[in-house]
């Protein structure tokens, strides 16, 4: 390469490249990026076939390849990027390539291969279309895709090395540090020193004489980082010119980039940059006959997290321990052996180039006062988009989690962010408003660090995030400061015990006082930091904590000694799911049923109705593939078993007469704590307000889901000579609670229901033709009364939007069904399933509209006038708000409308004198302790919807249950609140062999269902029952986690001997 | 040059390069240390001679035994800070290293009676004064720190006996570690109270044959002497 010996001649030589490249500019380009990450991902072999596709069709001359470092799409690699047009192809296999080279010869957009938005599945033609680059600001990160990042000739193209000939040529430096210094520039290593302001320090130490030295900070050694990473493989000539400005600011000769071993790629593209500025002259003595001179080496590190504290890294680069001492004195006064020495990070000395191109007050315009300037992060954890992302500094948590990553993957709910590596802190998705700069993040306990950022979701457990950090650092800390060292190890032994649950609500306070004081202690800033997983999450999510303590439960089923099986732990009856499906798999039904039995006094209602936690916790379904059909099996069980196999487990009373006890209402909470009541020898007397027992099993759920016949077998079944039903009797009518406790009840328990329909507060809301949703199923269900007919509308997203829609769409005046709801329909809170199922039965789904006025005629609905709405910012629930546009109103005509937009109890329409002394809350429901169901009034207990507000059938169950169990405890005088112990599977059961084939080859059941067309007129039963085959080949899907847990009985023993034989 | 700075808020003027231990030793206000010796240089590891030095949002710790004087600050020795931070380390190192008489005695003198961690018994704290001793003072170098995080600790390269090593025995003659504690009656416990009550080993002289009594004066004696 032809060597430049003067500042003109670099001039010169920068002019005819770039105006080569105008020549160059028509020709189609493949750009592929090809860092780490997208090597990782399989981009090597895209960019074999490419080679071999240029060359067998001679396109050498026609199409170039551009092989860059990573372009910050990481969740989309290995993609190609085609020029001119800027076509985006995602995730390209092998065999994609020669469609793409054919859509990039011929000038066209490949439309299946393009880009799609996931939430909108429309394609995004231009890379400029897609939202994850539409919304960052790639002042930095974007120069990586239209580079070669070997290959010094692009980075000139690109305007490379411009910026040291603007500062070469002016004769004072200070100009440059004044430059720095008006931009604002802040360290972009965590800390966020004023750049300009170090640079002064740093020309103005070592009286003029002494040597200095530059050092460019690249030991990024956070999990889940990797900007600096990816700035050095994709860019390194801005690393380079970036600390040749700084050298000759300084007025320092050598510099020194500490990269670690762990970097091979950036390792390997920063050695070929150096070699090449060499060779043009741009490094080394007299560069460019200025007198100047300056190299750069290589310095590699091995990979201690420590090292990137700068004292460490110094004492590192000196060929010693790293290690960290005191500052002061600071490295700009006293650091390589002993010379002034100025540390930047990578990122810092990236942007030097752009500030002195554009000028300080140029660059100063992105950002806000006090932080300015484009920051990188690299946003990885449970989000759609992960990748490397660059947004001005002041931009809003929100808008880089929803805007930019997407949002959560599938419909979970993200609960917090954690940025800046593993000394960074955990901001909850109630903070998502705020500002990412250094100020505000230290104010909610983390730090902006070196820009990582994990996104959580409602699957991580944030007590297992502190533990996972807090083990990175105990291994990590250097070990030299007592506190970092020891007071890491011990805070990782209290999170090991919280996650095992053998920890006391002591512990937390003691974890807290050592979390401060080793933060107050010790000398660097690994040590300082440290604490901050354990003291951001122990401030935002303590009841997560207290939940491992006290209850025993993990909610996020991730810490294992909590949770046994999920399938069981998510069950809020606590079924052995695991154990049924495993008889089910040997052929053993009548077992499988004694185990479903057994939790589950509605074994066939819940076959049918239950919303099914334990299939989305399901391993099978987590870890990639689709969840055991666990319901479906249960079904198959409960409809082919004779519930007779069963015989509960009966205690008669002892001591005397049994005492009475009274439950109003008996739906299925009501129920469940009658008959497990029952069969502890009480007697039990159930008041109900309806004719006929069953709350809103029998009220509210439309037979085509749940037939009346199952449900009255089974409440058959349940009743018994310990139970006495009295209908048509109505709590604050025909009797008090102060009535009951005089009849000699010993405790009464509530358990109403929520049967009041929440009202649109419209007015003409009374007119004729429309209805609250439970009063209109009820009177369906109950009376066979149809009250829809026409057009009919439904306000409302939930599951009793979709009931009365389905309902409605079967009656026989009913022309059509809309359902109106105020959101999109990723936000609506009905089963996914339900909602499915509306779809197929032909129910039409319109959402963003939000009703304005009902116009009524003669006291008779007419039509509905509605609003538009568009989504706005984000809420506390990861949900976009609706916000009406103005101007949009616009009126449909229907004949009845639907109002399903919630229910409560309607506690206060039963009036205060009836339920003297029990406290109600503002949401209408009545106030219990959540540890033993008991209200403000002793001897008085509430369970279900009538607590909980609208809830599904299988917690309301649980709450019969427990309610069974606390009014137990209470009528016996024993301590209610007993602490909770993990539910661990206990009783081994052989697992079937199922050969690894077999196992890849078979995937979960789909449920069959009555065809569409005879079953949209009438009520029969949609789902149809599985076949025995059907069942045993979804059963032998199962995991087993229950087998992590449970041995056989043999090595139990064998085990057992060896514990007390000794030897 | 002189430098000037305020320690518990009296004016103390020091050689610049003096450290804030110095200070605190000049004025008589006691700080505790351990890995600190005359002699050896500051190397600032065991963090039990922090202090408190600036003022408002800025007041921070820092280890007084490493910190330089700096014209101008003002320190504070013993705050409720440093006080808690202090009674913290101490707590730490009872719960890895109880038979340690200097660290039992430290406690004591702080008020510790108990300790919340999982007990452990390790004879080592990583002051470093062995590996500070050897180096400056024996000019061996024979011993020196390997590994980090928990994995730290300190002996011969590749844990063969040292060439360089002359047996001087000044490592094991600085270690505050090393020295048997006062077992007591619960050899399990880590602090064992028995300086606090009065039912001393030399009082039940008959079950405590060859204990020593570190006691000075010791109290028991004192009420016993005839």
């Amino acid at each position: 390469m032809y060597k430049l010996s003067s500042i003109n001649e670099l001039a010169e030589f920068r002019g005819r490249i770039l105006r080569e490249k105008e020549v160059q500019q028509d020709r189609p380009t493949l750009v592929i990026c090809a860092g780490t990450g997208g090597q990782a991902s399989g981009s090597n072999d895209v960019i074999r076939i490419i080679k071999r596709c240029i060359l067998e069709r001679g396109l050498q001359e026609k199409l170039n390849l551009r092989i860059t470092g990573c372009q910050g799409f990481c969740e989309m690699d290995p993609f190609i990027v085609v020029h001119p047009g800027q076509h985006l192809y995602p995730k390209l296999r092998m065999e994609d390539v020669p469609r793409v080279i054919d859509a990039a010869m011929g000038g066209y957009v490949d439309g299946e291969l393009i880009y799609k938005d996931a939430s909108e599945q429309r394609g995004c033609h231009c890379q400029s279309d897609i939202p994850f680059f539409s919304k960052q600001t790639r002042t930095i990160l974007g120069d990586n895709q239209k580079l070669d990042p070997i290959r010094i000739m692009e980075y000139l193209e690109q305007g490379g090395y411009a910026a040291l000939e603007k500062a070469l040529s002016n004769p004072d430096p200070e100009w440059i540090i004044n430059e720095v210094k008006k931009s604002e520039l802040r360290g972009r290593g965590g800390a966020g020193f004023p750049t300009g302001k170090k640079w002064e320090l740093a020309r103005a130490a070592g009286n003029g004489f002494q040597q200095k030295y530059i050092v460019c900070n690249a030991d990024e050694g956070d999990p889940g980082a990797y900007m600096d990473r990816s700035l050095l493989e994709g860019n390194p000539h801005a690393i380079i010119e970036g600390m040749l400005i700084a050298g000759v600011a300084i007025g320092a000769t050598r510099g020194f980039i500490y990269v670690r071993s762990e970097y091979p790629l950036a390792i390997k593209h920063t050695l070929i940059g150096l070699r090449q500025a060499r060779d043009l002259g741009l490094l080394g003595m007299d560069i460019l006959g200025t007198g100047i001179d300056f190299d750069i080496e290589i310095v590699r590190g091995a990979g201690a997290f420590v090292c990137g504290e700068e004292t460490a890294l110094i004492s590192s680069i000196e060929g010693r321990m790293g290690e960290p001492r005191q500052r002061p004195p600071y490295p700009i006064e006293r650091g390589l052996w002993g010379c002034p020495t100025c540390i930047n990070n990578v990122e810092t000395l990236a942007n030097i180039p752009v500030i002195i191109n554009r000028g300080g007050e140029g660059y100063a315009k992105v950002g806000v006062p006090g932080n300015r300037g484009t920051k990188i992060f690299s946003l990885v954890g449970k989000i759609r988009n992960t990748g490397l992302v660059e947004v001005p500094l002041g931009t809003k948590i929100s808008e880089v989690v929803y805007g930019i990553g997407g949002g959560p993957v599938d419909k979970r709910k993200i609960k917090a962010v954690q940025t800046g590596g593993p000394s960074g802190g955990c901001i909850p998705a109630s903070r998502f408003d705020l500002p990412i700069d250094y100020e505000s993040l230290a104010e909610v306990g983390s730090i902006m660090g070196s820009g990582g950022m994990i996104v959580m979701d409602e699957n991580t457990c944030m007590v297992d995030v502190a533990k996972y950090f807090m083990n990175f650092l105990k291994d990590e800390s250097c070990g030299k400061c007592f506190t970092c060292r020891k007071g890491t190890q011990r805070m990782y032994e209290i999170l090991d015990a919280i996650t095992k649950g053998q920890a006391e609500l002591e512990d937390l306070d003691l974890l807290e006082e050592l979390a401060l004081v080793v933060k107050d202690t010790t000398m660097c800033g690994l040590g300082h930091s440290a604490p901050n997983p354990v003291l951001s999450t122990l401030s935002y999510f303590r009841e997560e904590y207290e939940q491992h303590i006290k209850n025993k439960k993990c909610n996020a089923f991730v810490c294992k000694e909590l949770v046994g099986a999920p399938c069981q732990a998510a069950c809020p009856l606590g079924t052995e799911a695991w154990r049924y499906v495993a008889h089910i798999a040997r052929g053993e039904y009548e077992d499988a049923y004694q185990v479903i039995r057994e939790a589950n006094p509605f074994p066939s209602v819940c076959a049918r109705v239950c919303h099914h936690p334990c299939e989305e916790r399901c391993r099978a379904g987590t870890s990639g593939d689709s969840s055991v059909a666990i319901r479906a099996l249960k079904r198959f069980i409960t409809d082919r078993i004779d519930p007779s196999v069963y015989t509960p487990k009966r205690t008669a009373w002892k001591d005397g007469e049994p005492p009475l006890v009274a439950i109003v209402g008996s739906g299925p909470a009501g129920l469940t704590a009658a008959h497990c009541l029952s069969l502890r020898g009480y007697k039990v007397t159930v008041f109900e307000a309806e004719c006929e027992p069953g709350g809103m099993l029998s009220c509210a759920i439309p037979s085509y889901r749940l037939p009346q016949e199952v449900i009255k077998k089974e409440i058959d079944s349940l009743l018994d000579e310990n139970i006495t039903i009295k209908c048509n009797t109505v709590l604050g009518r025909n009797l008090t609670v102060d009535g009951l406790f005089e009849d000699g009840y010993q405790a009464v328990l509530l358990a109403l229901g929520a049967h009041k329909s929440r009202p649109l507060r419209l007015e003409n809301e009374d007119a004729q033709g429309i209805y609250p949703s439970i009063e209109f199923l009820k009177s369906f269900n109950v009376e066979g009364r149809e009250l829809a007919q026409g057009r009919v509308g439904i306000i409302g997203g939930g599951n009793s939007a979709i009931d009365a829609a389905r309902t409605a769409l079967r009656q026989r005046d009913v022309e059509s069904v809309t359902i109106l709801y105020r959101r999109t329909r990723d936000e609506m809170p009905a089963f996914l399933e339900e909602i499915e199922a509306a779809d197929r039965d032909g129910i039409q789904i319109n959402t963003l509209v939000a009703p304005t006025r009902i116009i009524a005629e003669g006291g008779r609905l007419k039509a509905l006038e509605l609003i538009r709405n568009e989504l706005g910012d984000f809420d506390e629930s990861g949900r976009r708000r609706p916000i009406p546009i103005a101007g949009t109103e616009h009126v449909i005509e229907i004949d009845t409308l639907i109002v399903a937009i919630g229910e409560d109890p309607g506690i206060d329409a039963i009036g205060a004198d009836s339920l003297s002394q029990i406290e109600t809350t503002r949401s209408n429901t009545v106030r219990v302790d959540s540890a033993t169901l008991l209200t403000s009034r002793p001897g008085v207990f509430a369970a279900g919807d009538v607590v909980t507000g609208p809830n599904t059938v299988v917690d309301a169950i649980a709450d019969g249950k427990r309610a069974a169990t606390m009014i137990d405890r209470y009528i016996r005088g024993e301590e209610m609140a007993q602490p909770e112990e993990p539910q661990l599977p206990k009783v081994y059961l052989e697992p079937v062999q199922v050969e690894a084939e077999e196992a890849e080859a078979i995937s979960r059941i789909v449920t069959r269902r009555a065809p569409v067309e005879p079953r949209k007129l009438d009520f029969t039963e949609v789902e149809v029952a599985l076949s025995a085959d059907e069942a045993t080949c979804e059963a032998r899907r199962c995991l087993r986690c229950d087998l992590d847990y449970t041995q056989p009985k043999e090595i139990e023993t064998l085990a057992g001997a060896a514990i007390s034989g000794g030897d | 040059m002189m430098v000037t700075l305020h320690l518990n808020g009296l004016k103390v003027s020091l050689e610049e390069g003096a450290t804030l231990l110095d200070a605190a030793k000049f004025l008589g206000f006691p700080i505790p240390t351990l890995c600190h010796m005359e002699g050896l240089s500051p190397y600032g590891a065991c963090r039990l001679c922090v202090v408190e030095i600036g003022e408002g949002e800025n007041a921070k710790l820092v280890s007084s035994c490493t910190y330089p004087v700096q014209e101008g600050l003002k320190i504070r020795t013993a705050s409720s800070r440093v006080l808690r931070a202090r009674r913290m380390i101490l707590e730490l190192l009872l719960a890895s290293c109880p038979q340690s008489r200097t660290i039992q005695d430290l406690a004591s003198a702080h008020g510790i009676r108990i300790q919340r961690f999982r007990q452990e018994h390790e004879d080592c704290i990583l002051c470093g004064r062995c590996v500070r001793m050897c180096e400056e003072q024996m000019m061996a170098k024979a011993i020196g720190f390997r590994g980090r995080g928990q994995a730290r600790s300190i002996g011969t390269p590749f844990d063969i006996k040292s060439d360089v090593c002359r047996l001087c025995g000044g490592c094991m003659y600085i270690c505050p570690a090393c020295q048997l504690r006062c077992t007591y009656s619960e050899p399990e416990r880590a602090v064992c109270g028995g300086c606090a009550n009065l039912m001393s080993p030399c009082v039940e002289m008959e079950n405590f044959d060859d204990l020593m009594c570190y006691m000075d004066p010791c109290v028991a004696c004192e009420i016993h002497k005839d």
